[in-house]
């Protein structure tokens, strides 16, 4: 086994594949820091080039691209409130008041080492985990999947906002929108026109929600106007700042890790996830949302750290966790490998070479996230009145460019609005968002069980791993609850 | 009428409007369901259904309790002169909108930037408004179509290639 894994390195340390490597992640960091540009449309682009190369560096550019696109989400969610891609919504909640505050530098270099942490956490749970988690993955059938999501969703709904109700609200918000289009039988639900047929895509709705209440706020109530936009500020993180945040970097990146691994989960998911386990046992808890830089860490750690264990199932079992990993495994086949089990006994040193390279895609993840963090710099310098209306452009050519329909853009225009009026009512926005994201799975997931088990809604509350998911749901609204009775009583003391 | 109080009542009607008018007319039942699976209003309906209960409690939550001040920060215009400002924007959005078919993406895009640029108050920097204005449009069709071969829609200047 030494003597295979040292022959790998060795096939890896290569000129050639350092090089492939290098400009993956940094492309895939300008991609990812681009809005309306995803990590989908990298991978995809660059399938074609990998026909000419080998299986090897085939692959490894491919992940760089993943990886790179990854991270670059959060420079733009940070810089100018606008998530580069899903997995960084969570990041601009904390990202952008620490901009607004002089403090992108922190911000940016925050989000770096966690996205290094979590991804090389993740690579190792790649490692050594694969085969064990995939087995356990397979035994989630689709009830725990759908009390899985359910609790996903309780926890981001509890911990966004100052109100368990607005949050639960703000989800059901999202719950509904994700229904529109057609479902899993064929029926078309709230097609009020044609182009709603096939449902709405997920970037207009993200990126409008997110980037464009920034916009009209900027109009409408003319609060910043004076302010000048965000500078990067005091640029490095302190020994302190990040030991205080090694807790939430680590299970951030075990919570991708772990959620990477089962299908259909993503980094996204991840994300929203450590971002709520994080405030919720966080000691700045009350400062998450308003600019702290645990909550950068928690989030950009489990993003990452999904990353590489989306390749669990793929490698493992054959089974694309998302739809990144799903264009890998059309590189997989148009390399001849086939995924899965036996690829660990016909083809060893690939995957040996793999794994390595995907541990030098982290250490260089680190020097593509230092140099981007110079290149963009520059656009800390822009006022906000010039700014917002620059990012206005960029979400409508982004937009316009993913899908080539003038619906998504007027889907975009839409969510700036239903943004702001969120705002305006105090409801927050991640739950709307993650439950638009999770909804389709979550009610897939629900109506297979109800399905399978001949109409038994009881289904979903069946087994050991459903129990245990329902008692996690509990928990988390009696502590929900009982942290805003505390937060009550605590306002009442102070104005008598 | 407070904002807590106007919220649960925005919140309840939304929810209670879709289950009780949009899903019986817009989520229409197939005459076949294969097997034991639920119809496709069933999820949207327990959805709505459910949305409607949080918007009562809310509601509840906001007459029963003495609830804080939510303030927004703004520069103390009046809320009519706010709501115009509001207006003018989905106006903007509007006429973006429509716009595209006749003078182009590109087009239409400059003039949906330099209006968010002047609605924002800004009336200095008129090189930067410029640059942004138009040659943010003009740069971006560019770099999409070269990147991925975007092709936006054309219009009035069908010939200078917008």
């Amino acid at each position: 086994m030494i003597h295979d894994i040292l022959t790998a390195i060795q096939a890896v340390a290569t000129i050639q594949n350092l090089l492939i490597m290098a400009a993956g992640i940094w492309g895939g960091v300008i991609v990812g820091a681009i809005p309306g540009m995803t990590g989908t449309m990298a991978v995809t682009l660059a399938l074609p080039f990998t026909f000419y190369m080998d299986p090897v560096p085939s692959i490894l550019l491919l992940v760089a691209l993943y990886k790179g696109s990854t991270y670059g989400g959060s420079v733009s969610a940070i810089l100018i409130k606008t998530p580069g891609t899903a997995s960084a919504a969570c990041t601009a909640l904390d990202g952008y008041p620490l901009a607004r505050q002089g403090k992108a530098g922190k911000a940016l270099n925050m989000a770096l080492y966690s996205s290094v942490i979590g991804d090389f956490v993740s690579n190792l749970s790649l490692i050594f985990f694969a085969a064990p988690l995939a087995m356990l993955a397979l035994k989630i059938g689709p009830p725990e999947f759908f009390m899985l999501m359910l609790f996903a969703l309780t926890t981001v709904a509890g911990v966004s906002g100052n109100s368990l109700l607005l949050g639960l609200v703000s989800a059901a918000f999202g719950l509904l929108l994700a229904t529109v289009g057609e479902d899993m039988y064929g029926s078309f639900r709230f097609a009020f026109t044609p182009d709603m047929q096939a449902g709405l895509a997920i970037a207009p709705v993200l990126i409008g929600l997110f980037a464009l209440p920034e916009l009209i706020k900027l109009i409408v109530l003319r609060a910043d106007t004076r302010e000048e936009a965000a500078t990067l500020g005091a640029q490095h993180v302190t020994r302190a700042e990040f030991m205080g945040s090694l807790r939430s970097i680590l299970k951030g990146s075990a919570i991708g890790s772990v959620l990477g691994a089962i299908p259909g989960i993503g980094p996204s998911a991840a994300a929203f996830f450590s971002y709520g386990e994080a405030q919720r046992s966080s000691r700045n808890g009350e400062n998450f949302g308003n600019g702290e830089l645990e909550g950068i860490a928690a989030s950009e750690s489990a993003n990452n750290g999904a990353c590489g264990a989306t390749m669990i199932p793929l490698l493992a079992l054959g089974v694309p966790g998302d739809v990144i990993t799903g264009v890998m495994l059309g590189a997989f086949m148009i390399q001849g490998l086939t995924p899965g089990p036996m690829l660990f006994q016909t083809n060893l040193h690939e995957i040996y070479m793999l794994l390595i390279g995907m541990l030098v895609s982290s250490v260089l993840l680190f020097f593509a996230g230092k140099a981007t963090m110079r290149m963009f710099q520059h656009v800390s310098h822009i006022p906000q009145t010039l700014l917002t209306p620059l990012v206005l452009l960029l979400c409508l050519f982004g937009i316009y460019a993913i899908s080539s329909s003038m619906f998504d853009v007027a889907v975009l225009l839409v969510m700036g609005l239903v943004g702001f009026a969120m705002f305006l009512l105090n409801i927050p926005t991640a739950p709307f968002l993650i439950a638009f994201i999770l909804g389709p799975t979550l009610e897939e997931n629900m109506r297979r069980a109800i399905a399978i088990s001949r109409g038994d809604p009881m289904v979903l509350v069946s087994t050991p791993i459903t129990w245990g998911f329902a008692a996690l749901i509990v928990f988390v609204i009696a502590i929900t609850i009982r942290r805003e009775i505390r937060k009550n009583n605590d306002r009442k003391a102070l104005a008598s | 009428m407070s904002k807590p109080v106007l919220r649960g009542l925005l919140i309840t009607a939304f929810f209670a409007v879709t289950a009780a008018l949009l899903i019986p007319i817009h989520v229409p039942r197939p005459a076949f369901i294969p097997g034991f699976a639920p119809p496709p209003d069933m999820w949207p309906r327990t959805v709505a259904i459910a949305g409607a209960v949080l918007g009562l409690l809310v509601l509840a939550a906001a007459l029963l309790r003495r609830a804080p001040p939510e303030p927004v920060d703004h520069d103390g215009s009046s809320p009519l002169r706010m709501a115009m400002r509001l207006a003018g924007v989905v106006a903007a959005f509007a006429a973006f909108l429509a716009l595209v078919p006749v003078a182009g993406f590109v087009v239409a895009g400059m003039a949906l930037t330099l209006a968010m640029i002047l609605m924002t108050g800004e009336r200095g920097r008129h090189v930067w408004i410029a640059l942004l204005a138009i040659g943010g449009p003009v740069a971006l069709a560019i770099f999409f179509h070269s990147a991925l071969g975007t092709q936006f829609p054309q219009g009035l200047f069908k010939p200078f290639g917008f």
